[in-house]
């Protein structure tokens, strides 16, 4: 069976690299955007199995990508995690209502982090 | 004359020289920079790996997978450590603490505290805050009284990130620090520690001085003690006047609806930061019973007061702008205004100009008794620009012939 692809969008290379090893360890494809607008055109090209957005990027951001995903017929079915530093309840209900799968508040727990991955990668598949 | 002219030489030849010396110094000294940048990156590519690895679970100690480390190795090391440290908790900020007490990386910043220098003391908390490591807390709370005041504060923040209660009571007393810039930033970082902060916070309360405890009551407001709400109540009817009006501010800041009728009795406080700070935590609040007291503040003597109970009325929803709406036939001038200022940065008074175009007639006609109302309270700066302004020409003419003298009544 293929690996699941997964897309990870974050400005902060420190933290796309950390998710990407702690992911890639467990056997999962890893594709890295460094910014909205990559995040959104990788989501298009590389069509991954789940996406994990953060919100305060360049030139777009993650609510931005999130809700172009969405309307886009051939994007909207990839589940999104948004990953980000705003806990503000307004935000975390602007994520889900804009169709994010999951809101992960930073600092996060990677455990944690992976388990939910997993979760919704299941889900999706099932 | 010939000698003069050797002088001449000389100089320019030992201006030249200096300049000459300056040049190379500049260009090693970038060239020397940039080399070791590209080796700390190198450096970095090589064990960067290794750490992610160790701190995502494998094996048990960091040092053995590095093997034995050195100068810039060890800077790179701690970096890559630390940079991870921002934005993990869990597991895996525990095991990037246990690795940089292994690698002695906390044992040098606590020796880098004692630096003749104020700006490498201040780094090394800054860092230390980062590791987190509860060990240091000793060396932490020692550096709240470094002469320095941003030595003490990244200290006070780096007694604040290691989740021990036993930095709490060094930061209480960096509460009593006499500059009042200090003392916020500590009482803010007090609030982040959570209820274990605010316990610790009212059982030492009382002894606090005045300024400290101003800053206290803040705290309790936002650490999320079960035992502030009692305590605040009680502060409602403190003697210094400051005090009253920060707990009924931490009161609205818990938002639990029962505190309502204890704040609202400071409502009617002789001074009047205790008003204004009673009607904002009203408003926080959000309970109808409410509504009526805070309408009758809206025709309070000081400025803040009605402009705090009128925002706090339009934080209400439906039933505060009710009020707002009823206070426009206030005979109180200061209320009518205090009304008018908030419905208009509601929204609420440009939907009634855009009813003034409504093709259903009921509708107009309830704009035109809206709008009179606002021309009849003598406020209508925000209307007389829609007057000239709008783009629908019915609109305008229809704001111009109300806007007329003796229109409004009519």
């Amino acid at each position: 069976m293929n690996p699941s692809r997964i897309l990870v969008a974050d400005d902060d290379p420190t933290i796309r690299r950390f998710i990407a090893t702690l992911l890639a360890d467990r056997g999962y494809e890893i594709h890295e955007a460094p910014d909205g607008e990559q995040a959104y055109r990788m989501a298009e090209m590389v069509k991954p199995d789940l996406m994990l957005l953060d919100l305060i990027m360049p030139f777009r951001d993650g609510f931005d990508v999130l809700s172009e995903l969405k309307s886009q017929d051939t994007t909207r079915r990839i589940p999104i995690i948004i990953m980000s530093v705003k806990d503000r309840e307004e935000e975390i209900v602007k994520g889900f209502t804009l169709g994010a799968e999951d809101y992960v508040v930073k600092p996060f727990n990677s455990l944690e982090l992976v388990s939910r991955v997993r979760k919704i990668l299941e889900r999706s598949r099932s | 004359m010939g000698s003069t002219s050797e002088l001449l030489v000389q100089a320019l030849w030992g201006i030249g020289g200096v300049l000459a010396f300056l040049f190379l110094f500049i260009v090693i000294n970038k060239a020397t920079r940039e080399l070791k940048e590209r080796r700390a990156l190198a450096l970095r590519q090589e064990l960067e790996p290794k750490i992610l690895a160790y701190v995502n679970g494998k094996g048990e100690r960091l040092g053995p997978q590095l093997g034995h480390l050195r100068g810039l190795e060890r800077a790179v090391a701690e970096e890559v450590l630390l940079d991870n440290a921002r934005f993990l908790k869990g597991t895996a900020r525990s095991r990037i603490t246990a690795a940089c007490e292994e690698l002695g990386f906390v044992q040098n910043r606590v020796v880098q505290l004692r630096h003749r220098r104020w700006w490498k003391r201040a780094e090394a908390a800054e860092k230390l805050g980062t590791m987190k490591s509860p060990k240091t807390a000793a060396e932490l709370i020692a550096l709240m009284r470094d002469p320095v005041p941003d030595v003490r504060m990244r200290g006070a923040r780096a007694l604040g990130q290691l989740d021990t209660r036993t930095s709490i009571r060094p930061l209480l007393e960096a509460l009593q620090d006499p500059n009042r810039w200090s003392v916020l930033r500590v009482a803010e970082i007090l609030a982040g520690m959570g209820p274990a902060a605010g316990d610790e916070l009212v059982d030492a309360f009382h002894v606090l001085p005045l300024k400290a405890r101003i800053a206290a009551v803040d705290c309790l407001g936002r650490a999320k003690s079960v035992r502030a709400p009692a305590m605040l109540i009680g502060l409602l009817s403190d003697p210094d006047r400051d005090i009253r009006a920060r707990a009924a501010h931490a009161l609205g800041l818990i938002g639990d609806p029962n505190f309502t009728p204890d704040v609202l009795k400071t409502l009617k406080d002789d001074a009047w930061p205790v008003r204004a700070m009673a009607a904002k935590a009203l408003g926080r609040l959000g309970r109808a019973e409410a509504v009526g007291p805070l309408a009758e503040a809206l025709g309070d003597k000081e400025w803040w007061v009605r402009i705090n109970a009128a925002e706090a009325l339009r934080s209400m929803g439906e039933k505060g702008l009710a009020a707002l709406m009823d206070a426009l036939s206030s005979e109180d001038r200061f209320a009518r205004h205090a009304a008018v200022a908030t419905l208009e940065g509601a929204g609420v008074l440009d939907q009634y100009v855009e009813k003034l175009a409504s093709p259903d007639a009921t509708e107009q006609e309830k704009a035109l008794a809206f709008i009179r109302k606002i021309v009849a309270s003598e406020r209508t700066d925000s209307l007389s620009q829609s007057a000239t302004r709008h783009a629908q020409e019915k609109v305008r003419e229809q704001l111009g012939r109300i806007l007329k003298p003796g229109e409004a009544k009519t």
